[in-house]
């Protein structure tokens, strides 16, 4: 819980990023980005590949670190990652030599639970994205859907104060892919977090977010932010959205 | 953004590996002559040179080196026309492989230097003995790599191919054997690691010439200086070869990123 | 006729006419017995090896476990070494770059170079052996291990640290268990480095071991015993790798271990 309610619960303030390996007078891969995220809510970052968005996503999970500008979490500067930032990301990174109960085990222990009381929740977890019964199965054996959805139950056992995800989807096929989002909807809708997903599909964003960032290369920088004040489950036929796509898709050019 | 400059030219040439490399001569070298102090058992970087200095012209030293070199060269080569060839050929034609595969997989596993008696018996002494074993075992990485390559190839590439009125040779010349290309390359570098192992060994064991000769001769005549001196240049003669190979491969093969 | 059947009929016919041949080639006058003894011949000499050995009284038994024994002495030596070094100094970047070069050059100098060294260092007995195959097995565990600790996902690291974990953790509970299938492939390449150098190593002195063997039968124009022998050590050297490729099945069943290309 944020401490105080007007404390965002991301501050990002003139965010700049440069790699050491850049050249002298090329375009930083963050240049002045600023953005303040709410808690509970679910925030898109979109654009194409390079307009530094996953980049962004790693400062705020803190496995990089801004070349200058402010990042806090609650009110305090991100230091490292871990400490209630979950993350999933888009491929590989649920532990082979684990099943899919051990890989949530892993995060339950590391919250401080015991080893009958992470088995626990690692068994709520998997129901909750759908896959009881698979408790016993390494990564291997599931299908990309299923891996993801390990993935997120995993992140989930953290109990995190925010959740990131790096184009969690982008590897499955279309109909998986649709089929994930809404299965992330409910899940979210059923535990309550701060969701920064990042992501270059226009839909995928115009589906899930409250709040669509669209990013830009060369500087990266924000070229558009849109709120959208639609009930999900959304439709594609939607007037709002179709409107919302043009623009988007317009932004990006 | 100096030290930008200077941490990738440090990498270049790996200045840290030679660093390491010298601190270890240095330790060597002391050891060698405040520890040990015994000649005849270790003798240290300095003392090696002298010795070798003292017994070898650099006549002789050339020659022996000449020698080795050409019969790692002409094994090798051997094994590089038959295993590529035979390794595409088995690959691209299936019965062709059917046929072949339980000879070769027979007598695959036999180490290169078990073939060294049989070698001797077939043809004595002399120089082919060492060209029909170091042939040996370079040849079998190098043809089971072609094959594997051959065999390997993304069924998608020749379908696409095919769809372009390419068959037949043409498909095989054109388009196959480019595919197969890294992994030919891949054996042929295994295999000349191989070589040099396998040829000195041979010389070791049977012949009067050549690096692995001088090594053993010189422990006969207890100037072990000789034989470590010998031992290091071989060491420095095989990443040399394996250098200029890869980079000889590189040019050839991967002229388009795989 | 269908695929399946071909796939194993072929192979017969081909192995059942080249056994032929070699035979019938045998008896023809220019290719002398002992130049290239027959099948048949290899056979007998087999049962012989086994019943009365050669030399006398030494059993192809007593051979294969003797050869067998040294390389597992040196593989295990290099392996208690090597892994240990191996993953601190893939661990550490800056001994990574320190070493390299040291370790690509031993890597790189012929084992059985060092023989006349090790024969003057340990005289000319097993210890003597032990030593090259050591040294042989523990150069490439060596690299293979710093490889395999340097080849670990950095998505699965980041994977981990997001979940808190980090350091000496980070190493056991993630960068280890990553890193097994290719330290086993390291051991894979290894063991079989061992038994290259085995069989050099003994064509010079012991009378015991199958590379002796080989080489003394052929000085007494033995040659059908040296060919026995030869394929005794085939037959070894295929069952250790799949005996090795069995196990690394067996423990790291979600690795598919793409059948090992290189050889040293």
């Amino acid at each position: 819980m944020s401490m105080n309610p007007s404390v965002p619960k991301i501050n990002l303030s003139n965010v700049y990023k440069k790699f050491n390996t850049d050249l002298q007078n090329a375009h930083p891969v963050l240049g002045d980005v600023s953005l303040h995220i709410v808690e509970n809510e679910f925030v898109v970052l979109l654009g194409r590949s390079g307009c530094g968005k996953t980049t962004l996503l790693n400062i705020i999970a803190g496995l990089e670190i801004a070349s200058s500008g402010i990042v806090q979490v609650d009110g305090v500067d991100v230091m490292g990652p871990g400490r209630g930032k979950g993350m999933v990301f888009q491929q590989g990174a649920l532990f082979p030599w684990l099943n899919a109960e051990q890989n949530i085990q892993f995060a339950a222990r590391k919250q401080g639970l015991n080893v009958e009381q992470s088995k626990e929740l690692s068994q709520k977890l998997l129901l909750l994205v759908g896959l009881a019964g698979a408790e016993k199965k390494y990564p291997f054996e599931l299908s990309g859907g299923m891996q993801q959805r390990v993935a997120i139950a995993r992140a989930l056992a953290l109990d995190p104060q925010i959740l990131l995800m790096d184009e969690p989807f982008g590897a499955l096929d279309e109909l998986t892919r649709i089929e994930m989002q809404n299965e992330l909807l409910r899940v979210w809708s059923l535990q309550q977090k701060t969701v920064v997903f990042v992501t270059h599909s226009i839909w995928e964003g115009l589906m899930l977010a409250d709040r669509i960032i669209v990013l830009a290369p060369r500087p990266g920088r924000i070229v558009l932010e849109k709120k959208i004040d639609r009930q999900r489950p959304r439709k594609r036929s939607d007037r709002l959205l179709i409107e919302l796509y043009e623009e988007i898709w317009n932004a990006l050019q | 953004m100096n030290d930008f400059h200077f941490q990738s030219m440090f990498k270049k040439i790996n200045l840290y590996g030679l660093m390491g490399i010298l601190i270890l001569l240095m330790v060597w070298e002391l050891s060698a002559r405040w520890i040990w102090q015994d000649i005849q058992v270790l003798p240290s970087p300095i003392q090696c040179m002298d010795m070798a200095w003292q017994v070898l012209t650099v006549q002789e030293l050339l020659m022996h080196i000449a020698t080795s070199l050409s019969r790692i060269l002409i094994g090798f080569t051997f094994a590089a026309v038959i295993g590529v060839g035979l390794g595409i050929a088995v690959g691209w034609y299936q019965y062709l492989g059917l046929a072949f595969k339980p000879i070769l997989e027979l007598l695959r596993p036999i180490p290169p230097l078990a073939w060294i008696p049989m070698a001797i018996v077939w043809f004595g002494l002399g120089e082919s003995s060492k060209w029909f074993v170091i042939f040996l075992g370079s040849f079998f990485p190098i043809f089971t790599n072609a094959w594997r390559g051959m065999v390997g190839i993304p069924p998608v590439i020749l379908r696409a191919a095919q769809t372009m009125d390419v068959k037949g040779f043409e498909l095989l010349l054109k388009v196959a054997i480019p595919a197969a290309l890294p992994d030919i390359a891949t054996g042929l570098r295994v295999a000349f690691g191989l070589a040099f192992g396998i040829l000195v060994a041979a010389e070791l064991i049977a012949s009067d010439s050549g690096l692995g000769y001088l090594i053993m001769q010189s422990r006969e005549t207890s100037r072990l200086g000789v034989a470590i001196f010998g031992i290091l240049l071989i060491g420095l003669l095989s990443m040399l070869a394996d250098g200029i190979l890869a980079r000889l491969l590189k040019k050839f093969v991967s002229r388009g990123r795989y | 006729m269908n695929n399946k059947i071909k796939s194993w009929l072929i192979p017969l016919i081909a192995l059942t006419v080249f056994l032929l041949s070699w035979e019938l080639a045998s008896f023809m006058v220019y290719l002398r017995p002992t130049r290239f003894p027959a099948p048949s011949k290899l056979l007998l000499s087999f049962l012989d090896l086994t019943f009365s050995g050669y030399p006398a009284g030494v059993t192809i038994d007593q051979h294969l476990l003797k050869t067998i024994e040294r390389i597992i002495i040196g593989f295990l030596l290099s392996v208690s070494l090597g892994v240990p070094l191996g993953l601190l100094i893939g661990g550490f970047h800056a001994l990574d770059r320190l070493t390299s070069t040291i370790i690509a050059f031993c890597r790189s100098v012929a084992t059985l170079s060092l023989l006349p060294l090790a024969i003057v260092w340990f005289g000319t007995g097993e210890q003597a052996k032990i030593f090259l195959i050591t040294y042989g097995c523990f150069w490439v565990m060596l690299s293979n291990v710093i490889e395999a600790v340097k080849q670990v996902d950095p998505v699965m690291m980041n994977a981990a640290k997001t979940m808190d974990t980090d350091g000496i953790e980070l190493f056991l509970k993630v960068v280890l268990p990553s890193a097994l299938p290719r330290v086993f492939a390291g051991m894979r390449i290894s063991l079989g480095v061992g038994f290259m150098v085995i069989v050099g190593a003994e064509m010079i002195g012991t009378v015991i071991g199958l590379g002796s063997l080989i080489m003394e039968a052929r000085t007494f124009y033995r040659t059908d015993i040296t060919m026995v022998g030869m394929l005794i050590l085939g037959l070894m050297g295929f069952l250790m790798t799949s005996g090795l490729a069995w196990l690394e099945k067996k423990l790291m069943p979600w690795q598919q271990q793409e059948h090992n290309r290189t050889s040293a």
